[in-house]
């Protein structure tokens, strides 16, 4: 038994579910339904009049930014500050993942070490030759020495088609089959420009946001083909989160420059272009577009990958040795 | 016909509390919240439409018509879909963070049922 069927055992079948929790909780969740409808069916429905607040950012859009996409006016503009905001909270979320997933530093790195990490690797490293390896832990070693970014070079993960289909896992196969390759690298550039074009001419709702998303199924779809081994060295951490660290600071910058020379946040300071839907139609806008593009799509890069690389622990535990 | 979509996120948000409640598996625990925020979702998109209305978007107009009376005519609310999107950057964040800690979770305790963290406890 593997230990992702060890850990769904343990949650889901490994002992009898109490029969109270599924009672109470949906003795609970039927309340709390309905009273969410009692609430619903008071609230205005589709033949309703739009709130002020959506009709002047329709008609705010055009002549006052100079686009033609009110949600965007929303977004960037006349509720920028929530976007500030929540833009803060993904880099947040981000930060929370970041320090979640790091793997653990090496004594060596802090100041006042002793060198004890390089004292102690040849013992740490080291496998017990007396102790009885069987064929799960020695698998399971394997899988472990092939995940090390070290060890790569002329095997399976370098070359994964030499993988032979529907092998048990640990899976070795770091990448996909050259057709899968083939299309991702032709896709890849194709989305990518799509993705910018959301966010600079294409005047998508939301801009940056959606824009960012793409961008990230570009980076995701090349993983997906390539695997770690290969994208690991193109996206890595450092220069990724300086990106990410870029776009608040401009965002920051655009928000805190409209308070100082027009004196609102999100207030537009840059000169609009005659005509709408140009890539220098929406002012601040565009701007704060462009910068939102560059905080999501590095963002949930980051997020994406900080998960991806946290390690697998093949190694089964003894009580899991013994029932095999 | 627009009440059975609130009332389609009110159950399908019952059907994500009551996932949180009454599983122990911390991955299923997750979707349940995932599931409480699609709910969010299609509540502010369905509060968004109007009856006949169209998206708001004031580019190309029909003949006859311009920006401006596109933006004073019957269109869908632009503010509830900035909600909405707000809401999806919101949630992926906290999915990402959720998932972060189970998998630290089952690195430490060995289980994905929540349960069994014993140190949780007292």
């Amino acid at each position: 038994m593997s230990a992702a069927e060890r850990l769904g055992r343990d949650a889901d079948a490994g002992e009898p579910e109490a029969l109270h929790r599924p009672a109470v909780a949906g003795v609970l969740a039927a309340a709390l339904v309905a009273c969410l409808i009692a609430a619903l069916v008071g609230v205005p429905r589709d033949g309703a009049h739009l709130p002020a607040v959506a009709r002047q950012a329709l008609e705010a859009a055009e002549p006052g930014w100079g686009i033609a996409e009110p949600v965007n006016e929303v977004v960037y503009g006349s509720r920028g500050f929530d976007t500030f905001g929540e833009t803060f909270l993904l880099l947040a979320a981000v930060v929370s993942v970041t320090t979640l997933t790091r793997r653990r530093e090496a004594r060596s790195e802090h100041a006042g070490s002793q060198g004890e990490e390089e004292a102690g690797r040849r013992e740490r490293d080291e496998i017990d030759p007396v102790a009885e390896t069987d064929h799960t832990e020695a698998t399971a070693r394997i899988a472990e020495d092939d995940e090390r970014p070290q060890s790569g070079a002329g095997n399976a993960l370098t070359y994964p088609d030499r993988e032979p289909l529907g092998s048990p896992a640990p899976e070795h196969a770091a990448g996909m089959s050259v057709v899968t390759r083939t299309a991702a690298r032709t896709a890849a550039p194709i989305l990518a420009v799509g993705g910018v074009y959301l966010a600079a001419e294409g005047y998508s709702p939301g801009g940056g946001f959606p824009a960012g998303a793409v961008l990230l199924g570009v980076v995701l779809l090349l993983w997906a083909g390539f695997g770690t081994q290969r994208m690991g060295p193109v996206v890595r951490q450092d220069p990724v989160e300086a990106l990410e660290l870029a776009g608040a600071v401009g965002i920051i910058a655009i928000e805190v420059l409209g308070l100082l020379i027009k004196g609102s946040v999100s207030a537009n300071w840059l000169p609009l272009a005659h005509s709408p839907t140009t890539i220098f139609s929406g002012g601040v806008l565009q701007a704060f577009s462009g910068s939102e593009l560059i905080e999501v799509s590095t963002g949930l890069t980051l997020t994406i990958f900080a998960l991806l690389a946290m390690r697998h622990d093949w190694t089964p535990d003894e009580d899991e040795v013994e029932e095999s | 016909m627009i009440l059975a979509n609130y009332v389609a996120a009110a159950c399908v948000f019952g059907l994500g509390l009551y996932t949180v409640l009454s599983r122990r598996n911390l991955i299923k625990i997750v979707m349940g919240l995932s599931l409480m925020e699609s709910s969010t979702y299609l509540l502010l998109i369905s509060m968004a439409y109007r009856r006949g209305s169209t998206a708001p978007v004031l580019s190309n107009p029909q003949p006859g018509q311009t920006a401006g009376s596109l933006a004073r005519g019957n269109v869908a609310d632009p503010v509830l879909q900035n909600f909405c999107l707000t809401a999806i950057v919101i949630g992926v964040a906290v999915t990402a963070v959720f998932l972060s800690v189970a998998v630290r979770v089952a690195q430490h305790y060995r289980t994905l049922d929540a349960d069994r963290i014993r140190a949780l406890r007292g």
